[in-house]
């Protein structure tokens, strides 16, 4: 029987050492990167940068999914799920009177702790149960959340008190609140990327890999699979419900209606279409989940951008397995990954 | 029977009639649960592969049925059937009775099932499992936009081959029987001999026995490797098409009915056993039969039916992962 982690080739780029200096290529992408991120505050308007926020700061959802199954082998198509319950747990926890930074914090490890929750059971087994519970909580969890009040607003949905979202008055950008949520945003995806990178460079990182490539190998390695996996999927869920919890900021409105099964479809679909296994991968994958609907509402081609993010999966499997962010990879090494 | 009804009314009055209406409730549920179980066990069996896409390659079917039964310009809520404009103009004898209808539709499934087999997935023979789950996530999510965008979103009712009139009904111990229910388990129970004949005493139940035991002994020793693999595909996929349009006698038909009906079929399979076909069938009464009887025993609102279900596969992950039927794996290093 075939699982996921047994894989050898499960997700072709498997660095033997962490990269200690950064690539060539990886220097000119921050450049770039780094000049497309400082673009948007000058061209659009306030409205359409606040919207853009809240796509930009999935990116954390994204490179969650991209740590669950890029780097440790489980399926997530669920994460949804964990923007949404970020979201919920910041309104919340502002109601009660917190601080900003403590309220989001402590929305953070409560995400993580119910992403652990969630997946123990189906992490006894190999394979692809994740990817089954959490799928049908993703399917459960709009009809949930319209059932629970005032916690999240039933059908309707509830505002989040989002007025102390403000720049401290002595910066004096009073005028330009969208800029600085926007860089505030922009900012603790920073901070993110940064730990991620990191912990994939680490013990813990090549842990992760190993039980991805080979479980059995992994345990006889001294590795505690178990944890490896339930470590991944907590820090996974968590940096999921950082996405929810700036999404809540952004638009002081959040209803069951913004976190459908499709959500969680859509950010599996970009992980995997981004790259697997990379940082980078991540940012292409929401670069995708941006500009996708962006070009189809433009354009008006399609009722609706499911077709791109299926065929566009679909194809990059069979093109591209390793994503956008592989198609660089392969050229600054000169050969190609093979899959 | 007069008596016993009587006598068991007696005996335990309302609460009985509502206990057995919930049971029978669960089973026409459960069967189509079962059958979508069913084609998701006869891919994994074979291939190791959980086809994501089983629902939405049913769902599809579903919408062929619907085509091919409503005359053009139908309309259910005010607005026409895509498609049958189309159906009326090439196909003869359009619109079909719901039987035939659904032969249609099981046809095409068959050719679907076949087609991603040829031009999909085995391209990727010998690729990683995590691409052959990716692009079955991926027809999930491309095939239910293509539906969306052909058929739109409206809920349509499709009708049922089954007398399923408001007097369509065996009375038993007070509660309702339906003639759909019967027919549903009486179609259900035909697939399985008819899958068990085929498996046991054919050329290419013996071929796909043998892939499923060892596909590359197999494809040594001569056994046609690729033909049987498209042969279960189809076989797989027409199941699912089945059971998309056998739902019509009981729900409406719309883009996220087949979302809800997979987890509630992967919930089954999961119970059941993967790779246990019998599991499939007692996983899908169970998820059924749960899905009907908590609402009125645990309290829980019908909105969330989908917890019940959910909560017996994390259980059944629990306690025991490998399903009711299933086979322990063996690992090797």
């Amino acid at each position: 029987m075939t699982t996921i982690s047994s894989e050898q080739d499960a997700m072709g780029a498997s660095p033997a050492l962490p990269a200690a200096r950064m690539s060539r290529m990886s220097k000119i992408g921050l450049v770039v990167l780094a000049i497309t991120v400082a673009i948007p505050p000058f061209v659009v308007t306030p409205l359409e940068l606040t919207k853009l926020s809240r796509l930009v700061v999935l990116v954390l959802a994204v490179l969650g999914v991209n740590l669950l199954t890029g780097y440790t082998g489980l399926i997530s198509l669920g994460h949804g799920v964990f923007v949404g319950v970020g979201a919920f747990a910041m309104a919340n926890l502002i109601d009660q009177g917190m601080s900003l930074f403590l309220a989001g914090f402590l929305a953070t490890l409560f995400t993580g702790a119910v992403g652990l929750v969630l997946g123990l059971p189906a992490l006894r087994v190999r394979g692809l149960y994740l990817a089954l519970v959490t799928f049908g909580t993703a399917l459960a969890f709009p009809p949930l959340l319209r059932r629970m009040g005032t916690l999240t607003g039933g059908v309707t949905g509830r505002t989040v008190d989002n007025e102390a979202f403000v720049p401290p008055s002595l910066l004096g950008l009073d005028d330009d609140v969208h800029i600085w949520r926007y860089g505030v945003c922009l900012a603790i995806v920073a901070l993110w990327f940064v730990i991620i990178r990191n912990l994939v460079n680490s013990r813990m990182g090549r842990a992760l890999r190993t039980v991805r490539d080979n479980e059995p190998a992994a345990a006889t390695f001294g590795i505690s699979v178990r944890y490896a996996k339930a470590g991944a999927l907590a820090i996974s869920a968590a940096m999921t419900g950082t996405a929810g919890v700036l999404q809540s900021l952004l638009n002081p409105y959040v209803s069951h209606a913004d976190f459908d099964s499709f959500l969680s479809l859509r950010l599996y679909a970009s992980a995997v279409i981004g790259g697997l296994g990379t940082l980078a991968g991540a940012i292409f994958g929401v670069t995708a989940l941006i500009l996708v609907p962006t070009v189809n509402g433009a354009l008006e081609l399609l009722d609706s951008d499911a077709i791109v993010f299926g065929a566009g999966l679909i194809i990059m499997t069979f093109i591209a397995p390793t994503g956008i962010a592989g198609l660089f990879k392969a050229r600054d090494r000169g050969k190609s990954e093979s899959l | 029977m007069g008596l016993v009804e009587a006598f068991w009314k007696h005996l335990n009055g309302a609460l009985m009639e509502l206990f057995v209406q919930r049971c029978f409730d669960g089973m026409f549920t459960g069967a189509i649960y079962a059958s979508l179980a069913l084609a998701i066990v006869m891919i994994y069996r074979s291939t190791g592969l959980l086809n994501f896409a089983q629902g939405e390659m049913g769902l599809m079917g579903g919408y062929v049925t619907l085509t091919l039964l409503s005359p053009t310009g139908a309309a259910g809520i005010g607005i026409p059937i895509a498609g049958t404009a189309f159906a009326s103009r090439w196909i003869p004898l359009h619109p079909w009775p719901a039987w035939a209808a659904i032969v249609g539709a099981v046809a095409f499934g068959a050719l679907l099932g076949a087609v991603v087999e040829r031009f999909i997935m085995r391209p990727l023979t010998g690729r990683s499992a995590l691409s052959q789950v990716n692009v079955t996530i991926g027809l999930l999510i491309l095939i239910n936009g293509i539906v969306f965008q052909i058929w739109g979103s409206f809920s349509r009712k499709v009708e049922s081959p089954f007398p399923n009139e408001a007097a369509d009904y065996f009375g038993i111990l007070g509660a309702r029987l339906r003639y759909t229910t019967v027919g549903v388990w009486a179609t259900l129970i035909v697939i399985i001999v008819l899958l068990t004949l085929l498996i046991q005493k054919t050329k290419t139940g013996l071929a796909f026995r043998a892939i499923t035991s060892n596909r590359e002994g197999a494809a040594l020793v001569g056994v046609p490797v690729n033909r049987t693999l498209t042969i279960g595909w189809a076989i797989a996929s027409a199941i699912g098409a089945l059971a998309a349009s056998l739902v019509g006698g009981a729900v409406t038909l719309s883009p996220m009915l087949m979302l809800n009906l997979l987890i509630y079929a992967l919930a089954a399979a999961t119970i059941g056993g993967l790779d246990s076909p019998r599991g499939a069938i007692a996983g899908g009464l169970i998820i059924g039969l749960t899905q009907s009887l908590s609402p009125p025993y645990l309290g829980i609102p019908t909105e969330l039916t989908l917890l019940p279900p959910l909560a017996a596969m994390v259980l059944a992950l629990a306690v025991r992962p490998h399903g009711l039927f299933g086979t322990v794996p063996v690992n090797r290093v």
